[in-house]
């Protein structure tokens, strides 16, 4: 979806953000956001208070509660995926294979001990 | 029982106040396989599962499945429903097939495994929200009487799309045996994608996580409408943080 963003706005934005490279990868406020995330997933509560403190301050409460709201969502539907087993389809995973294997995501699949689908792996 | 932002450090969204009070007040009550005394059980075991000494030794294992041991539970729950809790809080990036099969073999219903998923899912997404915005997480509810109406959906097939099984958008033309199916029904009114489709054993939980996710997240049509924003992050924000989570999170989906 990212992705899908990046195009319609005709945008360059750096999915490796995603998985921990520094920077605002070309979205306003992106490491800011990358930190929140990683402090509410995180046990440090004060690292969680400045990042928190931070999103007010530059971007105002309605984005801290907007963005509170996308982090409580995926840390639970997260689970829902990984718990029921759901497989990524087809489809949708010829659309993001490039991606997903320049940012090691198969590697996720692999540490379940499930195969990448082939179509996955180029 | 109603849950209150009041007190929280930031005003929240009426809709999400709206869509908590809703799902919080869902956990309380009998679902299609527990009661509500049970699911409170559930909510309570997902808010402990981080304090179990078995679950960290996993946790920080290369091989998680091979730390066997007792967890560190209420004592509401059977051992096999406390070993699926504790797992898919503490551990879900590392959840596996024969996990899944295992917990089946030792007596859990593949419905009970469902709405088991749902009702962590809710506690484990309000508590997050709450950490985030720094707001106390809310008292658990009191459970409601009641008995669970026990009824499996005739058109969830297996069809090695998920471990388990799920209602194709497809079985849902035509006439329909019961109100969940046709509320789901009415509902997709398309071709979703499995991730809403996971929780479909148990219809009336697949259409109720939705509802709480879209309120959330976004709507599905919000979702591609790249032309207008519809909250205070913009969609490029809203997909960043959601690809960072679950990275973090290690989900492959």
């Amino acid at each position: 979806m990212l992705r899908a963003s990046s195009n319609a706005k005709g945008e360059s934005f750096d999915l490796s953000l995603i998985v921990g490279k520094p920077g605002d990868g070309n979205i306003p406020h992106g490491a800011l956001l990358v930190a929140f995330a990683e402090a509410v997933l995180g046990v440090d509560n004060e690292r969680l208070a400045d990042t928190r403190s931070r999103i007010r301050i530059t971007m105002g409460d309605a984005a801290l509660v907007d963005a509170a709201a996308i982090v409580a969502t995926f840390n639970a539907i997260d689970r829902v995926a990984d718990a029921t087993g759901i497989q990524l389809e087809e489809a949708r995973a010829q659309a993001t294979a490039d991606v997903r294997a320049a940012l090691g995501i198969n590697a996720f699949a692999e540490s379940r001990g499930e195969p990448v689908p082939t179509f996955l792996n180029v | 029982m109603s849950i209150s932002y009041t007190n929280a450090p930031v005003e929240v969204r009426d809709d999400i106040i709206a869509a908590h009070n809703r799902a919080w007040n869902r956990i309380a009550r009998a679902g299609a396989w527990f009661d509500g005394k049970t699911r409170v059980a559930i909510a309570a075991e997902t808010r402990h599962a981080s304090k179990c000494a078995l679950c960290s030794g996993r946790k920080e294992a290369l091989s998680p499945y091979s730390i066997v041991g007792a967890h560190d539970g209420l004592g509401a729950l059977p051992e096999r429903l406390v070993e699926q809790v504790h797992r898919i809080v503490t551990d879900p990036g590392r959840l596996m097939r024969g996990w899944f099969d295992s917990l089946i073999a030792r007596g859990t219903p593949d419905t009970e495994f469902v709405e088991t998923v749902a009702v962590v899912a809710t506690v484990v997404t309000i508590d997050t929200f709450c950490r985030a915005i720094g707001a106390p997480v809310h008292p658990l509810p009191t459970p409601k009487g009641g008995e669970p109406y026990h009824r499996r959906p005739k058109t969830a097939h297996q069809r090695g799309e998920a471990w388990v099984a799920m209602i194709h958008p497809k079985d849902l033309e035509g006439e329909l045996d019961t109100e969940e199916e046709r509320l789901l029904a009415s509902y997709w009114a398309g071709v979703p994608v499995n991730i809403r489709r996971a929780l479909s054993l148990v219809p009336e939980e697949a259409y109720e996580w939705f509802r709480l996710v879209e309120v959330q997240y976004l709507p599905g049509k919000a979702m591609r409408d790249f032309t207008n924003e519809y909250r205070a992050v913009t969609h490029a924000q809203i997909e960043l943080i959601a690809g960072r989570v679950s990275v973090l999170n290690q989900c492959f989906y």
